[in-house]
């Protein structure tokens, strides 16, 4: 711990540590000193002068000791100049007077500087009301100017679809230029000219080509920008706000929106508090359209004579009830299975399995819809060390070194890509990103180690890294249970030579062995990996092998490090927690534990089927098959985000009954016998677990659109109606039995899961340490044709975000991208319409060429709702091959 | 051949072809430099030598150089980088760019001679953008330098190699502050740096620097040979040695000179410059570049060192000696001085952006005629509102000669206000025959 300094404020002594900026130390003393240019995540500048305080130190005498006073206490020199607190430490004994004369005069000229130029237009700025010259205006009640002088004016600029920008109101923090720079890594902004004619905009004057976080918007203390979709729409204090849980990815994002009536008019992020604070990605802050979308949902849908039909809930859920029944009945509770859940919140995820398991009696839950192979529902949890203390998302930017696997966070995981760029440029760390790709972080500009492996040899670049931490020396703090195993994996890596990892991956061993090196190197490290792995077909071994590296390179074993798993849904670790998955029970129970399984069965007063569940893709299969003839998909457009189209086509179709909960009609959902709709993850309450496995509770910012129902509160009507005694009047009523129930969720308390909320980990691990033993290589097949990369992109994720108008504009036209030398190899230009062919089936889209995917491979991103990745039947990292070829003009001759 | 302009450096100025480096090694040339890089004496000791010698820095501020060299640290294993600030941008001061013109290759022996004592293996000379010809010259030194092998892998064949590059500036004011001119020769804005870090700790690309005027470095060499208790021979106790001043305005012989720091003003303005031309009466002085206050006529028996200015309330600045003539107005001239400010502040922070701005207004306002009484107050609280609260020095800058100008002459001021006109304007005059007179 740094050592404590003790700074006394207009006379109020408080403790700090060494080095905190006196502004700092005064909201510590609380006392406010105005900030504008300073901001938590960024160095500090010094730049607005607001914070101007008087600041003395102890007076020392020739024997260098503070000479005492006649009060008996030190006597302080005071500096002959007003310092700025947003610059200056605090030293042991300093005395800091913000309210003297001198200070007060000085603080009063900065404010009426910046009053020199600015506009008073608050009556048509969108800041008005929260902002922060304004209120400081008002608290010094000054209510003349002695500037009588014309203003100096500018243009108003459009920055794009997001940014608004009117100059005369900027106070030149650079806060925006600043962030931008250093927080997103995208230098999109400047200052151009000089003195008062200083103005920000973009490089070249055109619209920003940037990720449009708009957090440029959300730092700037006055309205010189910004955002475009919420621009007159409300005043501040017209709107309720509240805090949500972000629904785009696993960071778990805080999120608070703005609501008015029945509409959600913006979303900002939390400012000082959640794991984000002030940040937000383009979903996040622009992508709440969905939830005022006019074409959602509102009443429920039932089949009749072949087409769907609007109902009531109640005949809605008689019928889902009935038929569940029967066709238990008739054909064994094992033909119904259960699906999606990976975007609801945990408890809504725990009475989707509870229903499955309790009520119909099947042991068929998985919300990994998208898996290509059967993975075990602790694959990741041991990955990741069996529970142990992950590593925060702050602690991340503390890090040393950083290895990315095979995700674009960029499109996955946009606040930790942040995170890790800020920890690049203010703190020293370093990033490896293996990627095939040469995504945004492994750009020359955050000066990381990119390993750009070829597309499915991931198996081969973990084997290699494992060699080479393994090479490099001593496993300290491997548990005792991992040991056995270090012989038999040792002793495989015999198979996987430099040669062979180079051989399979490309990449030289050198940077191999050094990336490995690089990690064991340091203390702090973290390894962070996604749905590029857990999506994999080759996933099982992927995860051991990912396990076997953890150990190997330190990422385990040493404090404040971690594997982290950023999943692909913003729920997709809590569904691991509340067992949506077929071997687990809530808590990472093992189904197959009598022991657990008895604790369940009389905890929920049942009999627990005894067979094991099938995982997502064999239920994908069993259903196409006809075996399992009852589906209720949830949340999950699983035409689409099941691997194989066909299947899950063949599956729609032979099901004797579809159940589907949904905001919107999707093609799935059109498929359906009954359809629920269902509430938005604004209107409900409910705890999310991100990928720190931080339980978050989202507060219920507006009530459910008329006709549509928490799907907690679907699911429980359902079960009432077949029968079972479920009573719960809240979310929290839920919540309370999984705290029982699940370990990991025996210290949660509802009151204590607002923003920030905590992370659960447990200092005696759920599973075992195992280093499993490297299977020997198998020579790939040899296949002519283009190996399909694909990917999240930053501006749509999942089929909601289609549904509405920002999103959908910025991400443009869906393309595939080839290198420019491929397309030349291939007779084909940008813009050109072609055509993809699979094992199975083909996909037209236009082209665009894109010199970071590799020469012998096609990246398409999945995200597009027109892009149907799953007609092809390949799956990223598989063998499989795609023809490209221009395709034929379908016009009549 | 006509007498010596100065004891020292400009002492040689004038000798035809001093610019090549074989007149300057006629002259006794690069034998300091050799002699130090040579082997025998460390690079600690010239820090000892430029110390005990009292050496100021001659670009404004003053602060001893020999002190900021020894700031350097001694264990740092990054690269250490010397940049000679030739940026020259005070308005009134001329001084490095008769230097560097007449006698680059004393420029480049005091960059050697300060690299070699802090270790440094790269020197950059930042040039002001207007410089353009200044760079050439400097540059063909530079060539003829380490064609001599006195730059180069192996100075003087000591094994120690050093680089010096030369640098065109893009024509900004601040960029004359030193760490706004690392940020510029970085490539980025130029402005400002929170200091500290100091440059000698963190200064370019983050790296142990040592910043230093033209003229600094170019006495270098002179105490390098001769040692400091000879350069003590001029100048007083705190302000040893010499200093160039740039000396305008109506006098009868403007122009650069050398004198020992510590001479009287008047001795400077009378002797040196013959006095002034054509009968007019001094009212002020501004002795050290526009940045500075003013002194009037009553103060010229003040001494032309660091201490002497401070206490009549004023800096010797860069040594930019403006003299202003009872028939010029001083609100005119503090107009043109407060305009140039409001051009040049960088806008980094509030108090020099906005308020340079402001007082430029309210100048404006009393020059056009349309002053009032108020006007007066309001200029001095604006420019006490900058001071002391800019983020650098040019804040200070702008509001300084503003205040001393009221303080001095604020019966000027007023009378804008109660005649809206000037009571004196001998340029206005000027300005309305040449226009009167078609070209």
């Amino acid at each position: 711990m740094s050592k404590m300094c003790r700074v006394t404020i207009n006379g109020r002594t408080v403790e700090v540590p060494a080095g905190t900026l006196v502004t700092d130390a005064a909201r510590a003393a609380e006392i406010h000193v105005p900030i504008f240019c300073s901001h938590q995540k960024l160095p500090p500048l010094g730049a607005c002068r607001i914070c101007v305080v008087e600041v003395g130190t102890p007076r020392l005498g020739p024997d260098r000791q503070p000479v005492i006073g006649q009060d008996g206490q030190p006597e302080i020199a005071w500096m002959p100049k007003v310092q700025t607190g947003c610059t200056t430490p605090v030293t042991d004994g300093m005395h800091v007077r913000t309210e003297s004369s001198v200070a007060v005069k000085a603080r009063h000229g900065v404010m009426e500087f910046l009053l020199v130029n600015h506009p008073l237009d608050c009556p048509v700025c969108d800041e008005g009301g929260e902002c922060q010259l304004q209120d400081l205006a008002f608290a010094f009640g000054q209510d003349f100017s002695r500037m009588d002088e014309a203003k100096r004016t500018f243009e108003s600029e459009d920055l794009g679809p997001v940014v608004k920008k009117e100059a005369n109101r900027c106070i030149v923090c650079m806060r925006c230029v600043r962030y931008c720079d250093e927080i997103m890594g995208d230098d999109a902004l400047t200052a151009h000219q000089r003195g008062v004619w200083t103005e920000i905009s973009s490089f070249n004057r055109q619209p920003l080509e940037c990720e449009q976080c708009g957090n440029c918007v959300e730092v700037c203390p006055v309205g010189a920008l910004t955002a475009l979709p919420y621009r007159f729409k409300a005043r501040p204090w017209d709107l309720r706000q509240h805090v949500s849980i972000c629904p785009w990815c696993s960071n778990g994002c805080s999120v608070r929106l703005g609501v008015r009536g029945d509409q959600v008019l913006r979303a900002r992020g939390t400012e000082f508090r959640g794991v984000n604070q002030e940040y937000l990605c383009v979903r996040g802050r622009f992508g709440y359209e969905f939830v005022n979308h006019p074409e959602r949902l509102s009443a429920p849908l039932i089949r009749v004579d072949g087409s769907l039909a609007p109902s009531t809930f109640d005949e809605a859920v008689a019928l889902a009830a009935t038929r569940l029944r029967d066709i238990a009945a008739t054909h064994g509770p094992e033909s119904v299975a259960f699906l999606g859940g990976e975007k609801l919140f945990v408890e809504e995820q725990y009475l989707f399995q509870k229903l499955a398991r309790a009520v119909v009696g099947t042991p068929h839950v998985d919300a990994r819809t998208r898996l290509a192979a059967r993975v075990a529902g602790d694959a990741i949890l041991r990955a990741t060390g069996g529970g142990r203390p992950l590593v925060t998302l702050d602690d991340l930017v503390e890090a040393q070194e950083v290895l990315v696997l095979g995700e674009d966070l960029q499109g996955e995981s946009p606040f930790i890509q942040a995170q890790l760029i800020r920890g690049q440029h203010q703190k020293g760390l370093h990033l490896t990103v293996a990627h095939p790709r040469r995504v945004k972080l492994a750009g020359p500009k955050f000066r990381g180690d990119w390993l750009g492996y070829r597309p499915g040899s991931e198996l081969a670049l973990l084997h290699g890294l494992t060699r080479a931490a393994l090479e490099d020396g001593g496993l300290e703090g491997l548990p005792e249970d991992a040991r056995d195993g270090l012989v038999g994996l040792e002793a495989s890596m015999g198979s996987w030579t430099p040669e062979q990892v180079e051989r399979a991956t490309g990449v030289p061993w050198a940077a191999v062995k050094a990336a490995a090196q690089r990690l064991r190197a340091v203390t702090r490290k973290a390894v962070v990996f996604g749905r590029a792995l857990v999506e994999h077909p080759d996933a099982p071994r992927l995860l051991e092998a990912l396990e076997n590296l953890g150990w190997a390179s330190g990422a385990l074993t040493r404090e404040r490090s971690a594997v982290l798993y950023a999943g692909p849904q913003n729920d997709s670790q809590g569904a691991l927690d509340t067992g949506l998955v077929p071997d687990l029970l809530p808590g990472y129970a093992s189904w197959s534990d009598a022991d657990e399984r008895r604790r369940f069965e009389s905890s929920w007063g049942v009999t627990l089927p005894a067979g094991a569940g099938l995982s997502a893709p064999e239920i994908l299969k069993a259903a196409a098959e006809g075996r399992v003839k009852a589906l209720w998909i949830v949340g999950d457009h699983w035409l689409r985000s099941a691997p194989d189209r066909k299947l899950a086509e063949a599956a729609l179709a032979r099901a004797e009954l579809v159940i589907v909960s949904e905001l919107f009609l999707t093609a799935t959902a059109g498929r359906a016998h009954v359809v629920f709709p269902a509430a938005s993850f604004a209107e409900k309450e409910g705890v999310v677990v991100n990928c720190e496995r931080r339980l978050q509770r989202a507060v219920r910012a507006l009530n459910p659109r008329r006709g549509t129902h928490a799907d907690w509160q679907i699911f429980q009507a359902v079960a009432q109606a077949m029968g079972a005694r479920w009573s719960y009047r809240t979310a929290e009523d839920v919540h309370r039995e999984i705290a029982r129930l699940a370990p990991p969720f025996h210290d949660s308390s509802w009151g204590a899961l607002l923003v920030g909320g905590h992370a659960w980990s447990s200092e005696r691990p759920f599973r075992s340490a195992t280093l499993t033993p490297a299977a020997p290589p198998v020579a790939p097949a040899s296949a002519d044709g283009l190996a399909l990369l694909s990917g999240g992109v930053l501006f749509l994720q999942g089929s909601l975000s289609s549904h509405g108008t920002l999103l959908p504009k910025l991400a443009k036209q869906a393309t595939a991208r080839l290198h420019p030398d491929e397309a030349a190899r291939l007779g084909l230009a940008a813009g050109d319409r072609i055509e993809l062919e699979g094992p199975e089936g083909r996909i037209e889209l236009a082209l665009a060429l894109d010199d970071t995917v590799p020469i012998g491979s096609v990246f398409v991103p999945y995200a597009y709702s027109d892009v149907e990745l799953n007609r092809l039947g390949a799956i990223p990292g598989a063998a499989d091959r795609l023809k490209v070829r221009k395709a034929v003009a379908m016009a009549a001759v | 051949v006509s007498a010596p302009r100065g004891p020292l450096l400009f002492k040689d100025i004038d000798t035809p072809g001093l610019r090549a480096i074989e007149t300057y090694r006629s002259l006794g040339g690069y034998e300091s430099a050799k002699a130090w890089t040579g082997g025998k004496r460390a690079p600690e000791e010239l820090i000892d030598v430029v110390k005990a010698s009292g050496l100021r820095g001659r670009g404004g501020a003053g602060f001893p150089a020999g002190l900021k060299w020894s700031f350097v640290p001694k264990d740092s294993p990054k690269p250490r980088y010397v940049v000679c600030n030739a940026d020259e941008s005070e308005p009134g001061t001329c001084k490095d760019r008769e230097l560097m013109e007449k006698n680059p290759h004393l420029l480049l022996e005091g960059i050697l001679l300060a690299a070699y004592a802090i270790k440094a293996n790269t020197a950059y000379i930042y040039l002001r953008g207007e410089f353009e010809t200044l760079q050439r010259i400097v540059d063909r030194a530079i060539a003829e330098a380490r064609g001599a092998g006195l730059l180069g892998t192996s100075v003087a064949g000591s094994g120690w190699a050093l680089e010096i590059h030369t640098h065109l500036g893009a024509g900004a004011y601040i960029c004359g502050e030193e760490t706004a001119l690392l940020s510029s020769l970085e490539g980025y804005r130029g402005q400002p740096r929170l200091k500290p870090p100091f440059p000698a700790v963190e200064g370019l690309y983050a790296c142990p620097t040592v910043v230093n005027n033209v003229e600094t470095l170019m006495n270098v060499p002179h105490i390098a040979t001769h040692g400091a208790q000879w350069f003590r021979q001029w100048g007083t106790e705190k302000s040893p040695g010499t200093k160039i001043f740039s000396v305008s305005g109506p006098v009868k012989r403007p122009g650069n000179y050398e004198v020992p720091l510590g001479m009287p003003l008047a001795t400077l303005l009378e002797e040196h410059c013959g006095g002034m031309r054509d009968g007019m009466k001094i009212k002020a002085v501004i002795p050290g570049g526009s940045s500075v206050p003013l002194l009037p006529a009553s103060m010229l028996a003040t001494g032309l060192d660091f201490e002497s200015m401070a206490a009549a309330g004023t800096l010797l600045g860069s040594g930019g000696v403006i003299v202003i003539d009872e028939q010029t107005c001083i609100v005119d001239a503090l107009y043109n001085i407060t305009r140039f400010y409001e051009h040049e502040s960088c806008g980094k922070c509030t108090p020099c952006r906005e308020g340079t701005y402001w007082m430029s207004e309210v100048f404006e306002r009393l020059e056009t005629g349309h002053g009032r009484e108020r006007d007066i107050d309001l200029l001095w609280d604006v420019a006490d509102n900058i001071m002391g609260k800019s983020f650098c020095a040019l804040g200070d800058a702008a509001a300084m000669p503003v205040m001393g100008a009221i303080k001095h002459f604020r019966d000027e001021f007023e009378y804008h206000v109660t005649h809206k006109r000037c009571r004196v304007n001998r340029r206005r005059a000027e300005l309305d025959a040449a226009q009167a007179v078609p070209a």
